[in-house]
């Protein structure tokens, strides 16, 4: 195993950057590539890597395909990124996979549809407090004009809620992000089924079949400098993607009130009358965990604050019905952990589970309905904007990855035997034509209990596939 | 109840009418199930069926790869999957779809003229041209379509009829007493009285031939066990030296495939088709092995992997697939090519992910000896696990089908399973703890 070159790598795939809560994304496009290649190796010197730890600021990139090709890269090698970044996730085929209809078409997005102006960078810029982040966006976009670049809509502000407990949460009202896959190589090491082979987050590391994963290479011709080290087993190449990975980011609106509204009738009694503890363990059966974190499968019966950050648990043996957490909640379903075949309840089941990881750096955005985040204040007004989350995750395979997730676990209505179950949280309702994915299956004794006609309780207001390049790979594509 | 069968027909396009069929296809495929060709929602012993041109000439078919050297004439192929006796299923498809058939094949080589249209002219046509497939996979054996679909409108049945159930109530009964329920207002339902017996099973005799078959095939290789063991070494020794020759792989790239013309036919659906066409590697010894496997193959689809399952060995700890239809593994001209056509549940990727890694050792075993394939190791190691290898070979050989129709667009096969144990329980007697069992179905 070689290791990781944190020099080279963004500080983005080893931290979050918890501690810079004031964070901003910006979306630049390109209009004239010889200054925008000398914008790029100014700023290249301002990226922080994967070494430093960084206590005021700090700051990542990346690009999409469109985003490569207006900085000059070459047909030649644009050709060896995967099919799936040169496609784009707005494609007719991807929009399809990934649910994207409706209020969700890509026509509809803020950002990254066919119509906008189209993003070609991605600035993620973190900072310890807001005054700090407002003086380093400036700074940033001082040298825009002259760097050939312009920004594409508005920047995207995120918001990090935490409650009591310390921990962050998403607009629903639940800690999210407990579950990360540990990395093999990069400090501590978790349980073996969730410590996952570093070469599914980053190119050019062995992945999990013991494999490197595909990686966009130039001919070594085309870096005469040398700046791109040799490509390992492939002879003649530079390897461009070395210490780089695919970086998915989609603005998922949430809506909050519909959400617990739905909780709400659902479990409203013959007389009309509310059930608050009802109406809250209907959206954790859903979620798979309560609003601490707490996993239904370790605490069935209520929530339990102290279980809040655990994410050391299996599925099968415990559960293998589904009666604790069921089967199509959004935790079992988009990370199964010992669930589905071969073998569930054992390490070769996990051992696929681990082909299909993401490793999430999203932040919440928008001001929260109610600042408690319980459903009573939040159900007693209908606070109007744009609030959600700025899904982001980093993956080396977008297909196996991401899209395998969207597709396969989240999306399908048939996910692990099921009829006409989408992900209850963010699954796609029409996904076998319209509203036919919209019921949630509460297994249950002596037979399960259906919430259904499910709304979408989740919109994608834009998103695109992003390369998020090693350092060395940036000072390449500025010297092009 | 019966078997089912698959219909592959063969026929060369005439010169100059490719774009002519192309066009009659595109019509079928924009409505597969009521277009004015074939509607084949008419058509009641159908459970999958597809139109493929094989050796489009690549500047027509937008930049797919070629698949080979040899230059083949373009052909048009149409292959059902379908409820025995396959006459009913011609009956049915002349019928629904005479003038339909004419204005597809009147566009390929031989078809009868105008004046000899004859149901009976039209059926020879398609029979001559039948080709034979060497292994052909089905699901469950002896599920005929019109079971799936009444199935599925059983299960959505008792499913509406809990919904108006009040759940508080329902909460409270043992399962026995929920399962009474539901007994006993099946019973009350008209449209489902069938559903108060079983399935009715294959036929005996046919059951007697299948098992008679069985137990032939094990007793002669049996008798020949000796035979093999004298040729074993041998055959080890020539695959050896084979694989040792073979290239390290294609060396193709995921990244290079054109995949958006064949993505436009993917994902509309719950389940998805695949058609496939690849070079045998050349020489006897790989045609030998890729027959001899497909023999066995084709063995055990027949009567080991004849229910929900493909490829599970028990004492050898290998999990089969469950979300495979209909598959047919077919061998064209004269053993040079192979023509794979699969139809399965989600999407392609999770499919190829499904081979990697579950049955990588099958895959190995029957497409090693295809060209081009990810080298392989004492036939079944390796190959298949050279994961983005495996699956760049795989879509460089896909080609478009150019129409496609499954009977039964919103089941994945576990959900036919699924619905069959349902209506298998229904009237059984059963234990308080097996009715609980049952009632996990739903």
């Amino acid at each position: 195993m070689s290791t990781l070159d944190l020099k080279d790598i963004q500080g983005i795939f080893v931290r979050g950057y918890g501690e810079l809560e004031a964070g901003c994304y910006m979306l630049l496009h390109i209009r004239d590539a010889t200054p925008a290649r000398d914008w790029l190796g100014r700023v290249a010197a301002l990226i922080t890597d994967g070494e430093q730890k960084p206590e005021t600021r700090a700051l990542n990139l990346a690009f999409t395909c469109e985003g490569l090709t207006a900085l000059g890269l070459d047909a030649e090698t644009l050709a060896t990124f995967s099919h799936e970044f040169q496609d784009g996730m707005a494609s007719e085929y991807r929009r399809r996979i990934l649910g994207d209809h409706g209020e969700s078409a890509p026509e509809n997005w803020a950002w990254g549809g066919p119509t906008t102006t189209p993003v070609h960078v991605l600035l993620m810029i973190f900072a310890v407090n807001e005054d700090e982040r407002s003086e380093f966006c400036k700074s940033l976009s001082d040298g825009f004009a002259s760097g050939g670049v312009e920004q594409v809509g508005e920047v995207l502000r995120s918001i990090v809620l935490r409650d009591v407990s310390g921990c962050s949460k998403e607009h629903f009202g639940f800690c999210d992000s407990i579950a990360q896959p540990f990395i093999e190589g990069l400090g501590k090491t978790g349980p073996p089924p969730n410590t996952v082979k570093a070469g599914e987050f980053v190119l050019g590391y062995r992945n999990e079949y013991n494999l490197l994963t595909e990686r966009p290479l130039v001919k070594a011709e085309r870096d005469p400098h040398s700046i791109l080290p040799p490509a390992e087993e492939s002879a003649g190449d530079h390897d461009l993607g070395r210490d780089g990975t695919y970086l998915v980011f989609r603005q998922l609106q949430q809506h909050v009130n519909r959400f617990w509204q739905f909780m709400e009738d659902s479990t409203r009694d013959a007389g009309g009358g509310s059930h608050p503890d009802a109406r809250i363990r209907l959206a954790s059966k859903m979620v798979g965990r309560w609003p601490s974190g707490a996993p239904l499968i370790l605490s069935p019966d209520g929530d339990n604050a102290a279980l809040g950050k655990e994410n050391d648990f299996a599925y099968y043996e415990a559960d293998p019905h589904g009666l604790k957490c069921p089967i199509g909640s959004h935790i079992r379903r988009s990370n199964p952990r010992d669930t589905l075949d071969p073998h569930p309840g054992t390490e070769k089941s996990t051992d696929v589970n681990k082909r299909h990881q993401l490793l999430r750096r999203g932040r919440a955005y928008g001001e929260p309905v109610a600042a408690s985040m319980k459903p009573e204040d939040i159900l007693r007004e209908e606070v109007p904007g744009d609030r959600g989350l700025h899904f982001i995750c980093l993956n080396a395979n977008i297909s196996r990855q991401f899209e395998f997730v969207q597709q396969t676990w989240v999306n399908n209505p048939k996910f692990n035997g099921l009829y006409n179950d989408s992900d209850p949280l963010i699954g796609d309702r029409d996904a076998l034509g319209p509203g036919q994915a919209a019921i949630f299956t509460e297994q249950a004794e002596p037979v399960r209990r259906r919430a259904t006609r499910l709304p979408q309780f989740v919109s994608v207001r834009g998103g695109a596939y992003f390369f998020l390049p090693g350092l060395n790979a940036i000072r390449y594509l500025a010297s092009i | 109840m019966a078997h089912q069968v698959a219909l592959t027909v063969r026929a060369r396009i005439t010169p100059g009418r490719l774009a002519q069929l192309k066009n009659e296809l595109a019509i079928v495929n924009a409505d597969i199930e009521h277009n004015e060709l074939v509607p084949f929602a008419r058509l009641g012993r159908v459970h999958f069926a597809r139109f493929v041109i094989l050796d489009e000439p690549v500047a027509a078919a937008g930049g797919v790869a070629p698949q080979g050297d040899d230059q083949f004439a373009p052909s048009l192929v149409f292959a059902s999957n379908v409820d025995a006796p396959l006459s009913d299923y011609l009956d049915e498809l002349m019928s629904v779809a005479a003038d339909g058939l004419d204005r597809i094949f009147s566009n390929c080589e031989g078809y009868p003229a105008p004046g000899q249209l004859t149901n009976e002219a039209r059926a020879d046509y398609l029979m001559a041209r039948g080709i034979k497939t060497q292994a052909f996979y089905v699901n469950t054996i002896g599920r005929m379509v019109t079971q799936v679909k009444d199935e599925a409108r059983l299960r959505e049945a008792i499913e509406d009829f809990l919904e108006r159930q009040p759940a508080a109530t329902l909460a409270t009964w043992p399962a026995s007493r929920v399962g009474s329920a539901i007994q006993e207002f099946v019973r009350g339902e008209q449209s489902l009285v069938w559903a108060q017996a079983q399935a009715r099973g294959l036929a005996f005799w046919w059951r007697v031939k299948e098992w008679t078959r069985f137990i032939l095939v094990i007793l002669i290789l049996l008798a020949l066990l000796p035979l093999f063991i004298v040729l074993l070494p041998f055959f080890i020794v020539l695959l050896r030296y084979h694989e040792k020759k073979d290239a390290r792989g294609g060396n193709f790239r995921l990244s290079s495939m054109a995949r958006g013309q064949l993505e436009n036919f993917e994902d509309q659906v719950v389940q998805n088709q695949i058609s496939a066409v690849g070079h045998i590697k050349p020489g006897w010894f790989r045609g030998f092995t890729v027959r001899a496997l497909l023999m066995g193959l084709s063995f055990s689809v027949r009567h080991v992997y004849n229910s929900g399952d493909l490829g599970t060995v028990k004492p050898l700890g290998l999990v089969g697939v469950n979300t495979i239809h209909f598959a047919q593994w077919i061998m064209i001209d004269g053993g040079r090519r192979m023509l794979f056509l699969s139809n399965y549940d989600g999407s392609l990727g999770s499919y190829m992910d499904d081979f990697v890694n579950k049955v990588a050792w099958g895959l190995n075993a029957v497409f090693s000896n295809g060209a081009s394939y990810p080298k392989t190791d004492w036939l079944f190691l390796h190959g298949a696990h050279d994961e983005q290898g495996f699956k760049a070979f795989l879509q460089k050989h896909q080609i478009p089908t150019q129409a496609w129709y499954t009977a039964y667009k919103q089941s994945t096969a576990l959900n036919l399973t699924n619905n069959a144990k349902l209506r298998a329980g229904l009237f059984d007697t059963l234990s308080e703890e097996g009715r609980a069992d049952w009632l996990r179905k739903l």
